[in-house]
C-alpha cells in the first residue's frame, strides 16, 4: 500500500460512483429520442437514488438475512472491482489488484448473491429471474474467459493495470486484433448489464425479464444500493472497453492535469459509448430466451478468432 | 526413532485402537472414544505432514517383512505429506460430527460397526499414502475399498442400497484389477516393487500408463467410469460420503500422481488424454448434477466435476513439462494439488451439512425442502460457506485453486506448438463453462434447500441439529475460509512462491468496503425510516403458498433446454388409428425417457458380454470327475505341443 494507491482508491472509486448514474440516464435519454420521446432529465438517476434513500425498506416475512446482506455486499464488491479498472490514472497497485480473473469472479459474487436474493422471498418472479440469470451467465462465461484470455494473449499480461499502461497513450488500438476483441467486449457489456436483446431493463413484470425480476422484492435504501451497484458495474465494464479500444487520454502517472484530462476524456468517450449502447438497444427487439446462446456464440467467435490469429500469426 | 516417526506410529496406533475398541466394548462410550482416537490421530498426522512439508525432511521407517521377498516399507516425501495433510484436514470435522451422527443409526451392532469401519477406512487411506512400495499400496488399497464397501452397505435393507453396494463392488474390483496389471507390468520392467524413478522411454511405459490411468480413473470417478459415485454416495452415511468424496477420491489422485511424477520423460499425448478426460469429466459432471434433485447424488456428481478440474491441472502439468515450460508445469501441478485439498475441505463440509439436512427432514429430495434457513440457521450459514467456496467466489479457497489453473491457461501463449494452443483454448472455455455452471448449481442447491417457504410438512418441522454436529461442520468451514485468505502465505510457507493475487488483501478491502457502505447508509440522515414487513408480492394473491415457489427442476430447466443434446431425452410415441388410411386418431401412448447414456450404452453391454462369456464357460462345468480329468489331459497335451514346437 502506498500513497499513490490510496489516492487512486479514493479518486477512482469516487469518480465512478459520481458518474455512474449519469450514464444510466444518458442511455435512457438516447433510447427516448430514438423512440421520438423527450425522455427523463440527465440527472434523473441521481434524483431516483436520492428518493429511494429516503424511503423505508420493506421485507417479506419469508425472506432471510440473504435479502438484507446482499445490497451491501453487491455494492462493496463493485467498489472493490472499480480498483481493478483504472480510469483517472494508473497507480502503483499492490500485487493482484487488477488481475482479470479476480475481476471476473468479483462480478460472479454479485451474480451469485443477486440470484440467491431472487429465490429468497419465495416469489415465482424472483425464482424465474435467478434461474435465467444463472443459466445465461453460465453460457456467456466461456465467451468472457476467452475474450479476456485473448486480451492476455495480445497484451501479454493478466493485469488490467499493466494492460492499460501498454495501451495508454496511443490513439488507435495497440494491435488490430484488439478491435475484434472489442466486439466481444461490447456484447459482454450488453449481457452483463441486462440490456436488449438479452434482457429489457425498461419492463417490469414481463415474463421476458431477468434482472428486474430478481430485485422485485427490493425496496427503499436496499433498492438504491442495488441500482447504484448496477450502474457502477456498467461504468467499469464500459471503461474496460474504452481503455482497450480508445485509450487516448488515460494518465499513466499521477499529475493534476493528467487527472483532469483523464476524467474529461473518459466522460466524453463514455458518453459516446453510452449513445452507441442506447442506439444498439433501440435497434433491436428482445430475443427469445433460447436464441440467446447463439447471440453469445457470436461474441465467442470474435474472441476465439483473435486468439487464433495471434496463435498462427 | 525421532519425533517425526513417532507421530506416524502414534497416529497408526490410535487408529488401530479406534478400530478395535467399539468391537471389544460395545457401548456408546467406546464409540465416542473411537472417534476421539481418530481425532487424536489426525492431530498427530497434521504435525507430521506439516513438518515434512515445511522442512522437506524425509522420515526413515524400518522395513517390515511379510513374507520372504515381500517387504512392506513406509515412506513419506513431500507429495505424500501433502495428501496426509489433506487426510488430517478432513478427519477432525468428520470424527467430531460422527460422535452424534452415528447414534442416529438403527441397531447397536450397526453403530459399533460404523465406528470401527470408519477408523479402519481412515487407517487404510493413510497407509496407502504412506506405502513405500507396490505391495503395501495394493494391500491397503484393497482394505480401503472393502471397508468403504461395507460402509456403503451399512443399511442394506433397501433394494436400492444393495444395488449401490454391488455396483460399487464391481467398479472397485475393476479398478484394483487394472492397478494390478499396471503395477505388474511396471514390476516386470524394473524388477523391483519400490516406487522409484522410471528412466525409461515413454513408449515402453504406455501399457502401465493406460492401466494405471484406467484403474485410478475408476476410483477417482472420471467420466465414463463415474457411475458408481452417484449410487454409492446416497447409500453411505453422510460422514462416510464426506470421507469417500473428500479423501478416497484424492487417494486415487495421489496414486496416479505418484506414478506420473516418477516418469522422467512422459509423452505429450498422455497430457492431452488426461486434459481432455478431465475437461469432459468436469463439464459432464456438473451438467448431470444440475438435473439431479437428490441432494447427496447431486453432491456426488459435483465431486466428479471437481476431480475433472484436478485432472485438468495434471494434464496441463504434463503438457507444459513435455514442452519444457518448467515454471508453468510447476504452477499447474500446484493448482491441481491445491484444488484436491480444497475440494476435500468444501465437499466434506457440504456432505456433513447435507447429512444434517437429511436427518432433520428425513428425505434426500431437495424438492421437499425450503425455508430451512429459518429452522436450521447455523447449518445454513455453514452450507453457504461451502457453496461459496465450491462456486469459486473470491476470497475462498475454491477460487484460489481455480485462479491458479486459469493463470496457467492464460500463460499458455508461451507454448511453441500452435495446435496445442488451440487444444488449450478449447479446454479453457470448457473449464470456464464448468465453473459458471457450478455457480448456477449451488445457487439452486442453496436457494431451493434453505430459502423461501418450506414445501413439505417435514421441512416445516425440521429443527437444528446438535451443537457437536454443528461444530464438526464448522471445522472444515473455518478451514475453507482460512486456506482461502492465507492461500499465498501458506503456499509461500511450503516453498511455492507463486505470483498469485493476495486473497487476504482482497478479503480485507472487501470487508472494508462492506463496512463503508453500511456506514454510509447508516449516516446518510435517513436512518429514521422504519423497516416494514409485508407479504411477498404475488400479483394480488394475498396469502403466499409454497407451491408458487420455483422448484429445483424449474430452476435448471433453461440449462436443461440449452444442453438437451447432452441429456438425451428420448421421446417416443405410439399411435393407433381408427381407419386404415391413418387419418383418424383413436388412442396412443407417449413417453419421455431420460437415457442414462453410460449405463445403457456402455455398462450394460459390457455386463451382458461378461455374463454371456461366463455362461458359455459354465457349460464346460458338468461336475463329473472324468470330464475334468479330460480337461487336464488336453491342457497337458496342448502345453507339451506348444513347448515342443513354438517355444
Amino acid at each position: 500500500m502506498n500513497a499513490s494507491f490510496l489516492l487512486f482508491t479514493l479518486l477512482n472509486t469516487g469518480f465512478v460512483l459520481l458518474v455512474s448514474p449519469l450514464f444510466m440516464s444518458l442511455i435512457k435519454k438516447v433510447k427516448a429520442y430514438a423512440q421520438g420521446r423527450k425522455g427523463p432529465s440527465l440527472l434523473q438517476g441521481y434524483f431516483d437514488l436520492h428518493k429511494l434513500m429516503q424511503k423505508e425498506v420493506v421485507y417479506s416475512p419469508n425472506s432471510s438475512e440473504i435479502m438484507r446482506i446482499t445490497p451491501y455486499l453487491n455494492l462493496a464488491v463493485l467498489l472493490l472491482a472499480t480498483l481493478f479498472v483504472p480510469i483517472v490514472f494508473i497507480p502503483d497497485a499492490p500485487e493482484g489488484i487488477g488481475n482479470i480473473i479476480v475481476f471476473l469472479y468479483l462480478l460472479a459474487i454479485e451474480r451469485f448473491f443477486t440470484a440467491l436474493c431472487g429465490l429468497d422471498a419465495g416469489s415465482t418472479f424472483g425464482g424465474m429471474g435467478s434461474s435465467r440469470l444463472m443459466s445465461l451467465s453460465a453460457v456467456i462465461e466461456p465467451t468472457m474467459i476467452i475474450a479476456f484470455a485473448a486480451l492476455a494473449y495480445v497484451l501479454k499480461t493478466v493485469n488490467f493495470h499493466e494492460m492499460f499502461a501498454i495501451t495508454a497513450g496511443s490513439t488507435i488500438p495497440e494491435s488490430p486484433t484488439l478491435t475484434l476483441i472489442s466486439i466481444s467486449l461490447f456484447i459482454i457489456i450488453i449481457v452483463e448489464t441486462g440490456r436488449l436483446p438479452v434482457d429489457n431493463p425498461a419492463t417490469h413484470l414481463e415474463l421476458t425479464m431477468i434482472n428486474e425480476a430478481m430485485i422485485l422484492e427490493q425496496s427503499g435504501k436496499n433498492l438504491a444500493l442495488i441500482e447504484l451497484a448496477h450502474a457502477v458495474k456498467q461504468t467499469i465494464l464500459m471503461a474496460v472497453l474504452i481503455n482497450i479500444l480508445a485509450p487516448l487520454g488515460l494518465a499513466t502517472e499521477l499529475t493534476f492535469t493528467g487527472l483532469v484530462v483523464s476524467c474529461l476524456y473518459f466522460l466524453i468517450k463514455a458518453s459516446l459509448l453510452a449513445g452507441v449502447i442506447g442506439l444498439f438497444e433501440s435497434s433491436l427487439a428482445k430475443m427469445r430466451l433460447f436464441r440467446l446462446p447463439g447471440f453469445y456464440m457470436m461474441a465467442f467467435f470474435f474472441s476465439a478468432l483473435t486468439i487464433l490469429m495471434e496463435v498462427f500469426a | 526413532m525421532s519425533l517425526l516417526e513417532a507421530f506416524v506410529y502414534g497416529a497408526v496406533i490410535a487408529l488401530i485402537s479406534g478400530t478395535v475398541l467399539p468391537l471389544l466394548y460395545r457401548s456408546k462410550n467406546a464409540r465416542k472414544a473411537s472417534f476421539g482416537l481418530s481425532l487424536i490421530s489426525s492431530i498427530l498426522l497434521l504435525a507430521f505432514a506439516g513438518t515434512v512439508l515445511y522442512t522437506g525432511k524425509e522420515p526413515a521407517f524400518p522395513a517390515f517383512r511379510f513374507l520372504p521377498g515381500l517387504d512392506f516399507t513406509l515412506a513419506a516425501d513431500r507429495l505424500s505429506a501433502g495428501f496426509i495433510l489433506l487426510i488430517a484436514a478432513v478427519v477432525p470435522g468428520v470424527s467430531i460430527y460422527s460422535v452424534e451422527y452415528v447414534e442416529h443409526g438403527k441397531s447397536e451392532a450397526g453403530k459399533d460397526l460404523q465406528a470401527t469401519l470408519t477408523n479402519l477406512f481412515i487407517l487404510a487411506m493413510l497407509m496407502v499414502v504412506l506405502a513405500g512400495n507396490m505391495v503395501g499400496f495394493l494391500v491397503f488399497w484393497e482394505i480401503m475399498s472393502l471397508s468403504s464397501l461395507l460402509l456403503v452397505l451399512h443399511d442394506c435393507s433397501s433394494e436400492e442400497n444393495k444395488k449401490a453396494g454391488f455396483f460399487y463392488f464391481v467398479m472397485t474390483s475393476l479398478s484394483t484389477a487394472f492397478l494390478f496389471m499396471g503395477f505388474i507390468s511396471l514390476f516386470r520392467l524394473t524388477g523391483s516393487a519400490e516406487f522409484g524413478q522410471l528412466d525409461y522411454p515413454a513408449s515402453i511405459l504406455t501399457l502401465p500408463f493406460l492401466c494405471l490411468f484406467t484403474g485410478f480413473g475408476i476410483k477417482a470417478g472420471i467420466v465414463p467410469f463415474h457411475k458408481w459415485l452417484p449410487y454409492a454416495h446416497p447409500a453411505a452415511p453422510s460422514s462416510i460420503s464426506a470421507l469417500m468424496s473428500g479423501v478416497m477420491l484424492k487417494v486415487a489422485i495421489y496414486g496416479f500422481l505418484r506414478f506420473l511424477l516418477s516418469v522422467s520423460v512422459p509423452e505429450l499425448w498422455w497430457g492431452m488424454l488426461i486434459l481432455i478426460g478431465g475437461s469432459l469429466s468436469a463439464v459432464l459432471g456438473v451438467i448431470y448434477a444440475l438435473k439431479e434433485s437428490d441432494i447427496k447424488r447431486l453432491l456426488a456428481y459435483s465431486s466428479i466435476e471437481n476431480i475433472g478440474i484436478v485432472l485438468i491441472g495434471i494434464g496441463l502439468y504434463l503438457i507444459f513439462k513435455v514442452e519444457g515450460l518448467e515454471a508453468l508445469s510447476h504452477l499447474s501441478l500446484i493448482g491441481a494439488c491445491f484444488h484436491a485439498f480444497n475440494h476435500a475441505l468444501f465437499k466434506s463440509l457440504l456432505f456433513l451439512c447435507a447429512g444434517s439436512v437429511v436427518h432433520a427432514t428425513g428425505t434426500r429430495n431437495i424438492e421437499a425442502y425450503g425455508g430451512l434457513v429459518k429452522r436450521m440457521p447455523h447449518t445454513a450459514v455453514l452450507f453457504l460457506i461451502g457453496s461459496v467456496s465450491i462456486a469459486a467466489l473470491p476470497p475462498t479457497n475454491g477460487f484460489v485453486s481455480e485462479l491458479i489453473l486459469f493463470q496457467a491457461f492464460f500463460d499458455s501463449s508461451a507454448l511453441p506448438n500452435p495446435l496445442l494452443k488451440v487444444l488449450l483454448i478449447t479446454t479453457l472455455s470448457v473449464f470456464a463453462l464448468t465453473s459458471a455452471l457450478a455457480a448456477a448449481l449451488f445457487v439452486k442447491l442453496f436457494g431451493i434447500t434453505f430459502l423461501a417457504l418450506p414445501r413439505t410438512k417435514s421441512a416445516t418441522e425440521a429443527t437444528e441439529v446438535s451443537k457437536l454436529m454443528l461444530f464438526g461442520e464448522a471445522v472444515p468451514a473455518v478451514l475453507c475460509i482460512l486456506s482461502g485468505l492465507f492461500s499465498s502465505r501458506i503456499l509461500g510457507l511450503l516453498g511455492f512462491d507463486l505470483e498469485i493475487p493476495d486473497m487476504l488483501l482482497i478479503g480485507l478491502i472487501l470487508a472494508g468496503a462492506c463496512g463503508l457502505v453500511w456506514f454510509a447508509v447508516r449516516t446518510s440522515g435517513t436512518s429514521k425510516s422504519p423497516r416494514i414487513s409485508t407479504e411477498t408480492w404475488g400479483c394480488g394473491i394475498l396469502a403466499q403458498h409454497p407451491t408458487m415457489e420455483y422448484t429445483s427442476a424449474g430452476f435448471s430447466e433453461p440449462l436443461v433446454m440449452i444442453f438437451k443434446k447432452i441429456y438425451r431425452t428420448e421421446i417416443s410415441s405410439t399411435r393407433v388409428y381408427a381407419d386404415t388410411k391413418e387419418s383418424i386418431f383413436k388412442s396412443g401412448t407417449a413417453r419421455i425417457h431420460l437415457i442414462k447414456f453410460f449405463e445403457e450404452r456402455l455398462y450394460l453391454p459390457a455386463a451382458y458380454a461378461v455374463s454371456f462369456i461366463s455362461s458359455q464357460v459354465s457349460r464346460m462345468q458338468n461336475g463329473r470327475l472324468d470330464t475334468y480329468v479330460l480337461y487336464v489331459f488336453i491342457a497337458v497335451l496342448t502345453l507339451m505341443t506348444f513347448t515342443r514346437y513354438f517355444a
